[in-house]
């Protein structure tokens, strides 16, 4: 192999879908919701000690703004993805970032989940196995049509290899 | 023997079950004669003794085995009938374990695993057939595997390569884990569980010893009490590893590598080479202090931590090295020099060493003036610089082990000072790379590279390295990488 000193990886190419940051914001949202409601109720039972209700909700507010103004948008200009010939190379995150590739020879299994909130605003999340627990990779936010199309079309390229994935 | 008739297990078990049911009821046995004495009624004991022993026919009565089209069923319980199935080209690895009463009676209980912990599939997630006579194992291997491996040519018999074999010398590595001091715990456990502590406390040697500390004072009482639990953990960890360590032999036949180690409790396991991706040197601080190491196998089908992939348990430094380097069959892999992180990556060690001292530093600074009392206590400040001192050693050590390569088939990572590890990781072998960053390394320019396999612990992660670098790595070692659309040369 020639020499492979100074390889860079451009980064894949197509974004999730465009409902994905308003998704991953009711998606955020909701827990912190949860909380607040919480502690509306302990604040009906228990109003002792006012600095730590205050303390909890200017917490809560601020969880509420970060995951449905910060992290949402933040994750839309992170995630990435995209299908070569050979392999599938995709990025995610927004604090912690990842990109991850796998060779399409060793996909094992090919799913698509679809949750509550996803099938509200039709999305789907892909996700690809590998014999790896910890080689899987995750493509999430998709519109539906996008991600039935990969999934075919994964599907095409996996069956025509027929070694072992191990 | 493929047949279709259920086989019962060795009936010699009879003799073997209830011992060892009475073995493992030992507290509440204690306990029920115990109560017995007390009470003035040794039909508790009887009855727990006859319990013991009918539940211990009654499990060798209703367990029954058979090999039967492509798959091996086993089936036991008593109130509850199951059926437990398992298909042949599921089976990774088949195991022998022979206790000492087992083993005086010549059998042996033949474990088989799908490398998996698996729930769902065989219902206990371990399938074993307890016991077999000692004879029937090896025919019983040699089936079990047949499914799972190639073909094999059972007529001429391999020649045995010895790899290692134990040495008493092993045993000054042992007390160096906290292995002794766990056993300890344990000990203290089961006697306090099973009642022995109440008449004990009012017996006269406990009283004696009381009087005794009394006369001493505290901090002798406290310094002696140490030394009794340094002692005697130091000699439970000798103890423990002789028994599971001893007479230990590592063996390769052809294309299967075989394990067989313990004094009293023989267990043999053996490995399909073609599943080996590697092996990983570990090293324990204390135990590279003192020349030692030991040494996993990353192997697919094998769980990757634990006992279960363990080669060699804490031994001199050169034997394992040796054995990796058979294994490998390189040995600049396994010894050769590795190629540091540079500046970056050291500078992020530093800091992460010295964080918490430095911490610590400006509160105890702080604090007096917060405070409003005096200043704090005398021997503070030197324990402090002791801490900053071995953190500063750490940081050091860290910096010198981190470390890559890649050559010939072959990535080689190292890091780590408390706890060393060498992972040699067959590249044919890395699935899949991810290549992750806080915000930390986006801003020192550094990323952790994690390579994804099938064997061993599945992710093998490479911290720090320059991010520059970080993509030709993975485009040595995997081609597939390096020919993918997004691969980029730039002009160096």
């Amino acid at each position: 192999m020639a020499l492979s000193e100074g390889v860079e990886m451009v980064d894949p190419a197509h974004p999730p879908s465009r409902r994905a940051p308003l998704r991953w914001a009711v998606g955020g949202v909701i827990p912190w919701l949860l909380l607040a409601v919480g502690q509306v109720v302990w604040l009906g039972f228990d109003k002792r000690m006012p600095w730590l209700h205050i303390l909890i909700g200017v917490a809560t507010v601020l969880g509420v703004v970060v995951s449905t103004a910060v992290v949402p948008l933040w994750r839309y200009r992170v995630h990435r993805w995209e299908l070569g010939p050979q392999a599938v190379f995709t990025r995610t995150g927004w604090l912690v970032q990842e990109r991850r590739i796998a060779p399409i020879s060793r996909v094992q299994t090919v799913d698509t989940y679809r949750g509550p909130v996803d099938r509200l605003f039709g999305l789907a999340n892909v996700t690809v196995t590998t014999a790896s627990s910890a080689g899987a990779v995750h493509i999430v936010a998709l519109d539906v049509d996008v991600a039935d199309h990969l999934v075919a079309q994964l599907i095409d390229i996996a069956a025509i290899g027929a070694e072992d994935a191990t | 023997m493929s047949t279709a008739v259920w086989q019962r297990l060795s009936p010699r078990m009879l003799l073997v079950h209830p011992v060892h049911e009475l073995l493992r009821e030992l507290p509440f046995l204690i306990g029920a004669i115990v109560l017995g004495t007390t009470t003035g009624n040794q039909m508790w004991t009887v009855a727990v003794v006859a319990y013991t022993v009918v539940i211990g026919v009654a499990r060798w009565v209703t367990t029954s085995y058979r090999i039967d089209a492509g798959q091996l069923q086993l089936r036991t319980g008593l109130l509850q009938r199951k059926v437990l199935s398992l298909p042949l080209n599921r089976i990774r690895s088949v195991s022998s374990d022979a206790r000492l009463l087992h083993r005086v009676m010549g059998l042996a209980v033949v474990r088989v695993s799908t490398g998996q912990e698996a729930k769902g599939e065989t219902g206990s997630g371990v399938f074993e057939l307890n016991a077999v006579e000692v004879g029937q194992v090896p025919r019983l291997k040699a089936i079990l595997l047949a499914d799972s491996a190639e073909p094999d040519e059972t007529t001429t018999p391999q020649p045995d390569d010895v790899l290692a074999r134990w040495q008493p010398a092993w045993l000054r590595y042992s007390p160096l884990s906290v292995s002794g001091l766990l056993s300890l715990v344990a000990a203290a456990g089961v006697v306090y569980e099973s009642g022995f502590v109440g008449p004990l406390q009012h017996s006269r040697i406990i009283e004696s010893v009381i009087d005794e500390a009394q006369v001493l004072g505290t901090t002798s009482t406290v310094a002696v009490i140490g030394v009794v639990i340094l002692v005697a953990s130091v000699l439970l960890a000798v103890l423990r590893s002789l028994l599971t360590w001893g007479n230990l032999v590592l063996l390769r036949q052809g294309d299967v590598l075989h394990l067989r180690h313990g004094l009293l409790r023989l267990r043999e396991r053996s490995y399909d080479m073609s599943r080996l991706r590697g092996g990983t040197l570990r090293q324990p601080l204390l135990v590279r202090i003192f020349g030692g190491a030991r040494l996993d196998a990353v192997m697919t089908g094998v769980h990757g931590a634990g006992e279960a992939s363990v080669l060699l348990p804490p031994c001199p430094t050169s034997t394992a090295e040796a054995v990796l380097t058979e294994l490998v069959g390189d040995r600049e892999v396994v010894t050769g020099p590795l190629r540091g992180h540079g500046r970056r990556a050291a500078t992020r060690r530093w800091t992460r060493a010295l964080s918490l001292p430095a911490l610590a530093g400006l509160g105890l600074v702080l604090a007096p003036v917060v405070d409003g009392k005096a200043a704090v206590p005398v021997w503070v400040w030197p324990a402090w610089i002791a801490v900053t001192a071995w953190c500063a050693l750490l940081a050091v050590d860290r910096i010198g082990a981190l470390g890559h390569r890649v050559h010939d088939g072959w990535l080689v990572m190292r890091s780590g000072s408390v706890e060393r590890r060498r992972d040699c990781l067959a590249t044919a072998g890395i699935i899949s790379w991810t290549v992750r960053q806080t915000p930390f390394q986006r801003r020192a320019k550094v990323a952790t590279l994690v390579a994804a396999t099938a064997a061993g612990v599945k992710r093998y992660p490479l911290i720090d390295v320059p991010d520059d670098l970080v993509w030709s790595i993975a485009a040595e070692s995997s081609s597939w990488v390096a020919d993918s659309i997004w691969a980029t040369r730039s002009a160096h």
